[in-house]
């Protein structure tokens, strides 16, 4: 029977229904779809390999999130007598207690909130307009523009430099913008916009122009609107980075209470003794708030990601394209 | 028209495959300046002078790395020291030791996060129904978006649990009848547990890539294989693979490219000041950021810093050498 199938196949997806005889019609799909209906009816090794392949590595995606979801409502006696568990047992909202009861919480997350909103802002600004400028094609200024966001890519000053500059030159010790500035600018983001705004009709320009709309005008009362989803791309990217820095919050910030919220889950690993000092409390369950704490890190981007994971693909594959 | 010519002369050369998208269709680039067009100065200027200050300025300071830095007298004040600095570094001991760990972590990352991002693509591909891909999509994409810091949490009730005993893995030994292993003490297996996290991260961050590239694939080859009566195994190896070929090149070669900057992120997070697995563990970064941490040596890790740039920068220019060769043998990118 199969045999039959693979031989109509070589022909019958190619001949139009119409060919047949109205008494041989009914039978025209299934000759025509063999190979499909095949696959329904048993799938090769190949795919239920695959499936299996798939599930395992999405499960062990989402496994240690779970984990550390269900250690943070395990007391913490048992999660020190019996280590983590898949089933908080008996739960306990002690952790989260004394955290919210503390105030560090709420100034490392102003902290954080600062640092991605801000942030955000800037970078999409300033992203945006280098990044118009690069893809209007202007004569001795574009080209060179382009240059000179590409080098940064290539060569980097380095860790001693950057902390010289910012600790001795501008004197941004313990500020949120010693966090936020020099991560502004990524090159690879600047030149995935270009190549979208490469795509931007020149009709549209032409007609702006002719009505007598300066370069600034069209820039944000037409480029900007139409170009929303790359816009949107962009942002998503750059707060992510802001909300997830902690390396120049490490070098820069030294007060506690300007830390931003990854910088306050690393010294709770580093050091057990920084957890009592987060709550009220002396007595503080130490290893149940960690995990609550990366709780409340994670947080945000977790729920936000069902809704924003599109544009991540959807850049991703607008700035691998580009190369 | 005159505008294929503009364009031709004008167009920015960064990336071949920019400069195609922008000739075949959108905006065109003029010769001439108009009073107006001065507007899109003040667009570009906050960017310029941010690249300026925090990407330019710290090359400038670069100077460091010939000088003997001490705070009080400043960048301009410092004497200078001529290669005291690298000589120090290379004929401290460590020099060997950290290149090598940077070099050998990063082709363990390199090959696993690509192998996987290719295994995790073919198998995506499988997936029937664009919902239920999209899902799987999305699931195996979400550890791209989980910081260091909560990474080297999630390795913890692994590999160590509350109180530094136990976890997950040794509870697993246990069932078997392995002892358990002291993981945090022992710096043998951690380039291949650091690879294990890598693979994690970035495994569906490749997948993405590589599916996007299959999406590109025109269905009559696999059409051509199904009449031919290729089984979905043959046409992935077969048809697949090959022509995913491109795409692994330029990420192999901007890989390569990078290849002599330590993750700092990712190390320093997991291993922190942990000294007994500085063995494997230790790349130049690290290093870097705790020699200025713990002894404030300006010049020397400032030197390495240098070091790292120049040779960084070599392999960047080769490798994009290389890509642009690839990229014009093969129409796929």
């Amino acid at each position: 029977m199969t045999a039959t199938t693979v031989n109509t196949s070589t022909t019958a997806p190619t001949e139009p229904p119409t060919l047949r005889s109205p008494a041989s019609g009914k039978e025209a799909p299934i000759a025509g779809t063999p190979l499909r209906r095949r696959r329904r009816q048993r799938p090769e090794a190949f795919t239920i390999v695959s499936y299996i392949g798939v599930i395992a590595f999405g499960l062990t995606c989402l496994i240690p999130f779970w984990m550390v979801v269900a250690g943070s409502l395990t007391a913490e006696s048992t999660l020190s007598q019996r280590g983590y568990s898949f089933w908080p047992d008996p739960l306990s909202f002690d952790a989260y207690a004394t955290i919210f009861a503390g105030n560090r919480v709420w100034l490392s997350y102003g902290a954080t909130l600062f640092i991605t909103i801000v942030g955000t802002v800037i970078a999409v600004a300033a992203t945006s307009g280098l990044a118009w400028v690069i893809a209007r094609g202007l004569p001795l200024v574009s080209r060179p523009l382009a240059v000179f966001a590409y080098i940064p890519m290539l060569f980097t000053g380095g860790l001693v430099p950057m902390y010289i500059l910012v600790t001795q030159v501008l004197q941004l010790r313990n500020s949120l913008f010693a966090v936020i500035l020099p991560l502004v600018i990524a090159p690879f983001l600047v030149f995935v916009q270009v190549s979208f705004f490469r795509g931007t009709p020149q009709e549209i320009l032409d007609s702006a122009r002719i009505d007598g709309a300066g370069e600034l005008r069209i820039f944000f009362q037409i480029v900007l609107p139409i170009s929303k989803p790359v816009i949107a791309v962009i942002a998503l990217f750059y707060a992510v980075t802001f909300w997830n820095e902690w390396f120049h919050a490490l070098l820069f910030i030294s007060d506690t209470s300007s830390y931003p919220l990854q910088l306050v889950l690393q010294n709770l690993i580093s050091s057990v003794a920084n957890a009592a000092d987060l709550g009220s409390t002396v007595s503080a369950p130490v290893y149940q708030m960690r995990l609550a704490m990366t709780v409340i890190t994670i947080g945000p981007i977790l729920l936000a990601y069902p809704f924003a994971q599109r544009y991540f693909v959807k850049g991703l594959t607008l700035g691998a394209t580009k190369g | 028209m005159s505008v294929d010519l503009a364009t031709r002369t004008e167009d920015v050369a960064i990336s071949d495959a920019v400069e195609r998208r922008g000739r075949k269709r959108g905006i065109r680039s003029r010769r001439t300046w108009r009073r107006r067009d001065y507007g899109l100065l003040v667009l570009a200027a906050p960017a310029v002078i941010l690249l300026l200050v925090f990407a330019y300025g710290p090359m400038a300071g670069l100077v460091v790395a010939f000088q003997d830095f001490n705070i009080a007298d400043g960048i301009f004040g410092s004497p200078w020291a001529g290669f005291q600095n690298f000589e120090f570094f290379f004929t401290s001991g460590n020099a060997g030791r950290i290149l090598w760990n940077t070099l050998v972590l990063n082709v363990l990352f390199l090959a696993a996060t690509l192998a996987s991002g290719v295994l995790l693509a073919l198998m995506l591909n499988e997936i029937r129904g664009r919902v239920t891909k999209r899902f799987f999509q999305s699931v195996i994409f979400i550890p791209y978006f989980v910081s260091p810091i909560v990474v080297s949490i999630f390795l913890q009730a692994f590999l160590a649990g509350p109180g530094g005993r136990g976890g997950l893995v040794n509870d697993f030994f246990d069932v078997f009848g392995f002892p358990s292993v002291s993981w945090y003490t022992e710096p043998g297996p951690w380039p291949w547990i650091l690879t294990i996290v890598k693979v994690w991260q970035l495994g569906g961050y490749m997948s993405v890539i590589f599916l996007a590239a299959i999406t590109a694939i025109p269905e009559e080859v696999y059409e051509a294989g199904m009449i031919d009566g290729a089984s979905r195994a043959q046409m992935a190896l077969r048809i697949t693979m090959p022509l995913l070929r491109p795409t692994a090149a330029i990420l192999l070669v901007l890989g390569v490219g990078r290849i002599f900057y330590g993750d700092f992120a990712t190390i320093y997070a997991i291993v922190g000041d942990n000294g007994t697995l500085f063995a494997t563990t230790d790349v130049i970064d690290t290093y870097v950021f705790r020699a200025l941490r713990t002894f404030g040596d300006f010049g020397t890790t400032a030197a390495i810093g240098l070091f790292q740039s120049v040779v960084g920068f070599a392999l960047v220019v080769v490798a994009t050498l290389v890509q642009r060769r690839y990229a014009k043998e093969t129409s796929l990118l």
